[in-house]
Parts: C-alpha cells; sequence; structure tokens
C-alpha cells in the first residue's frame, strides 16, 4: 500500500472524480477527508471508506469559503493530527454564452473553482511546512488549455488552476511540498451533463485515440501516483488524463 | 488465472536511468530483458535481478541495429509470447559543441542514438502489441526537447522529435489498446553525467531546480513505473516531466 498512515483531504468528494479519487486514495491505504458541499453525499463515500476499513471523515465544506474551510482544517486536525495529501477537486460548471452570463454567475465559478484552490491550499501549507513535507494535487481540465463554448468562466478558473500550481510549486518547494496538477477530459459524470445529452457525450469517444470517454476511476491512478513518494521529484506539472484526446 | 509475467523491454538498461528503470520494474513484478551495447554492464544488472529474485535477459546488441533489434524481440517474443511494455531509455549525448562546428556525422550518430533507436525498438513491438490489443510503450525525451539548450542542437533536436514521434504513434495504437507515453527527466546523477560535470555545474543546476537538487535516476524509474502501471491506464500522447520543477510545461 502506497498511502499508509497518510492522511488525504479530497474537496467536491461526495461524487464523480471526487468520489473516485477518494477511494482510489483509501485503497492504498490512505485516511481520507471527504469534504464536499453537500454534507450527506460527503457521508455517503466515507461510509463507503470505512466499509473497507480504511478510516474516513466526512465535512459538508463550502469551499468557496474562508470559514468554512478553517472548520475543515480544524476538524481533520483534530481527528487526524495531520495532513499530508490535499486534493483539490471541487468545481462546478454552468455553462452560460458570455452574453447571458451574469458577475454573479462568473463570480461564483471562479471563487468556486479558483478560490477554492486558493484557500484550501493556504489552510493546509502551514501543517505541510512544520512536517517538511506534503502533496497538493489540483485538477485542472483540458478545458483550461483549449477553452469551450459557454465555458469561459470555466476555462479561466482552470486555466488559473495551471498558474497557481506553478507559482506555488515554486514557493513551497524549499518545506518539501510538491504541487501538481491532473486535467482530466471529458468524464463521464454528472457534471459535463449539465449541457450535453448522453447521445453528444458519447459520441465524443470518436475523437479520443483509446476509444472512450474518461470514466471517473480513470482520474484516480494519477492521482494516488502523485502522492505516493515515487512522485517526489514530480513538482509544478500538469497531467493530462484523456484517453491521447489531448496530448501536451 | 495463472499469474502469467508481464514482460517488458528496457533499453540502454546498463547503466543509469535505464538501469534503475529495469530494476524498478523488475521489483513490480516484470520479466526484463536489458538491451545495452554494453554487454558486460548489462549481464551485471541481470545477475543484480536474479539475485532479487526475479528474472532477467541481458543482450548486449547496438540498438541503432535494425537486424540485431529484430532479433532481440524475436527472442523475447520466443522466450515469453509477447511484449507487454517497453521502456525506450538508449540515448544520451556525446557533444558539447556550437552548431557550425558539427560535422554531418556527428548530427546523424546523435539522431541515430537517440531518435532511430526509439524508432527502431517502437516498429518492432509494434505489430506485437497489436495483436494483444494492449501494450505500454515509454519513450525518453528531456527537458532540452521542449526549452532547447545552447551547445546541444542535435541532442535537443532528437529529444523534441521523440516528443512528436511518441504522440503520432499513440493516435496510431490507441485505438489497440496500447498506450504511448513519454518520460522527460531533467538532469540526472547518473555515472556518466557525473563523470562529465564539476561541482559548480552541480551546484548550478541545484539552484535553478525548485526541489533544491538534481534527480536520482530513481525518481525517474519511479515515473516509468507509473507509466507502464495500472494507474496511468487512460492516459496516451503525454510528456511526465519528472525534474524537480525545473522545466514546468
Amino acid at each position: 500500500m502506497k498511502l499508509k498512515d497518510k492522511v488525504a483531504i479530497v474537496t467536491g468528494a461526495g461524487q464523480g472524480i471526487g468520489r473516485s479519487i477518494s477511494l482510489g486514495l483509501a485503497r492504498e491505504g490512505a485516511s481520507v477527508v471527504v469534504a464536499d458541499i453537500n454534507g450527506e453525499a460527503a457521508q455517503t463515500v466515507a461510509m463507503e471508506i470505512q466499509q473497507a476499513e480504511v478510516s474516513s471523515l466526512a465535512c459538508a465544506t463550502d469551499v468557496s469559503k474562508v470559514d468554512s474551510v478553517e472548520k475543515l482544517k480544524d476538524r481533520v486536525l483534530q481527528t487526524f493530527g495531520r495532513i499530508d495529501v490535499l486534493v483539490n477537486n471541487a468545481g462546478i460548471y454552468p455553462a452560460c454564452s458570455i452574453t447571458e452570463m451574469t458577475k454573479e454567475l462568473w463570480d461564483r465559478v471562479v471563487d468556486t473553482n479558483l478560490g477554492g484552490n486558493f484557500i484550501c491550499s493556504r489552510a493546509v501549507i502551514p501543517h505541510m511546512r512544520a512536517a517538511k513535507s506534503g502533496r497538493i494535487i489540483c485538477v485542472s481540465s483540458t478545458i483550461g488549455y483549449k477553452g469551450a463554448k459557454d465555458g469561459s468562466h470555466y476555462a479561466a478558473s482552470k486555466a488559473g488552476i495551471i498558474g497557481f500550481v506553478k507559482a506555488l510549486a515554486r514557493e513551497v518547494a524549499e518545506d518539501g511540498i510538491t504541487v501538481n496538477a491532473i486535467c482530466p477530459g471529458v468524464t463521464d459524470t454528472a457534471q459535463p451533463r449539465g449541457h450535453r445529452s448522453d447521445e453528444e457525450l458519447f459520441a465524443m469517444k470518436h475523437s479520443i485515440p483509446l476509444g472512450r470517454i474518461g470514466q471517473p476511476g480513470d482520474m484516480a491512478g494519477p492521482v494516488v501516483f502523485l502522492a505516493s513518494d515515487g512522485a517526489g521529484y514530480i513538482t509544478g506539472q500538469a497531467l493530462m488524463v484523456t484517453g491521447g484526446g489531448f496530448m501536451f | 488465472m495463472a499469474d502469467k509475467k508481464r514482460v517488458a523491454v528496457v533499453t540502454g538498461a546498463a547503466n543509469g536511468i535505464g538501469r534503475a528503470v529495469a530494476l524498478r520494474l523488475a521489483a513490480g513484478g516484470f520479466v526484463v530483458a536489458l538491451v545495452d551495447l554494453e554487454e558486460d554492464n548489462a549481464a551485471k544488472v541481470e545477475a543484480e535481478i536474479r539475485v532479487a529474485g526475479s528474472e532477467a535477459k541481458a543482450y548486449g546488441i547496438d540498438a541503432t541495429d535494425e537486424r540485431q533489434v529484430k532479433n532481440v524481440i524475436a527472442d523475447v517474443v520466443r522466450q515469453h509470447g509477447g511484449v507487454d511494455a517497453i521502456a525506450n531509455i538508449a540515448g544520451g549525448t556525446e557533444y558539447l559543441k556550437r552548431v557550425e562546428e558539427l560535422t554531418w556525422e556527428e548530427w546523424k550518430a546523435e539522431l541515430n542514438r537517440n531518435l532511430k533507436t526509439t524508432f527502431l525498438f517502437c516498429r518492432e513491438v509494434t505489430p506485437i502489441m497489436m495483436d494483444q490489443r494492449c501494450g505500454r510503450i515509454v519513450n525518453t525525451a528531456s527537458n532540452y526537447g521542449l526549452t532547447g539548450a545552447a551547445l546541444r542542437t542535435p541532442y535537443s533536436a532528437a529529444k523534441a522529435a521523440i516528443i512528436g514521434f511518441s504522440k503520432s504513434l499513440a493516435l496510431e495504437l490507441g485505438p489497440f489498446g496500447v498506450l504511448v507515453n513519454i518520460i522527460a527527466p531533467g538532469p540526472t546523477d547518473t555515472p556518466r553525467v557525473l563523470a562529465k560535470s564539476t561541482a559548480e555545474a552541480r551546484r548550478r543546476w541545484q539552484g535553478l531546480i525548485p526541489l533544491g537538487r538534481t534527480a536520482q535516476a530513481a525518481d525517474i524509474a519511479e515515473g516509468v513505473m507509473f507509466l507502464v502501471g495500472p494507474e496511468s491506464n487512460y492516459m496516451s500522447g503525454q510528456t511526465l516531466h519528472v525534474n524537480g520543477g525545473l522545466v514546468m510545461s
């Protein structure tokens, strides 16, 4: 087991990619803090992990709110006494054309997707710094590189994550903390369905060399790797997990 | 299902990064075919792997020779029935020269050592992996393939070419379930590099690398292990930079 005795926080962990990442980290022995704005969904995932006899804690957390994230951090430290891994996964994607987009919607997307990365990372770094080790893994998106129609807010937030990751990687390298991103391509979760039919979603497989769209489980492996000791010399990088659909 | 051993070919396996990759794959459960021009050193790695309880076989060949490459892969298939993974690590750079001082022969030697060897081995394993409907190919680039480097024009060109080649191959082989990825090591403490670099040069690197140290061969080997393992099932055509943050692509 690659992550025995490690404590990992995963945000947006109540469903989709975040849930799969949580299960993947737990499978490698990590105690997983399942944070989600939907406390019930978080509880369900935490119970799933506990049934596999790995410790887990559910937290109802809004990553765009400093108070909420502070509470999360305090609970994690009270329960486990340490934070080894942070996976910034929480994000939203309410598709909208720019002319229809209110400033409020723009702010909500950027505050959650990008601001959440800042708020959560800032909260855990003092503890990782004191431990002289830590792993921060941010979930960006290929859309941060190539854009998407009706996704200007989302693309900006996801591209912002890449800049944030590189800057933070430089800032905390001397503390033994690595910071990396994964960029899923189109993935079979509830999130992209908001503005696409199943037919449209699955038709995208034809543009992917591996012949299928991503499953949430596909995203867990690269995160587990980045969280493991073996990836200790990798920092400031973005791994495209796209079935070859986007190469960088 | 009986636990049929997975088989990996590692080129440049006698020293440095190739050796570390071979040891890591062997520890990770692969039977490893060790390919290197330096037969004696490859045999030492074979012995090391056998002592640790895994299986390996050394092949002393010139990886720029079509016929010898063909023979090695044929022998591996004869013995093990297939090739599950190949790590093309063989390569490196001999020259530190301004472009106007390079001869055509030197240019070609550098391209052959890096790009031709990669092409020959990929071409040889491709039909096998297509038939298997699965397989992993890992080719070796370098941060110089992206950034370029003064006095290293042919090496940088070869490494950039390996990235373009590997992406194209990923597109060709994706429909057959064969994944092609690239590992891009930063400056790595291998015997060959250490023999050539001064203490001052090494200090300079450390100052430029956010994580504050040059790579160990084992750091690179972990990246290759990831790229041939189940965790990277949905990754193809990608470059994994293992460089301590020196280059952030």
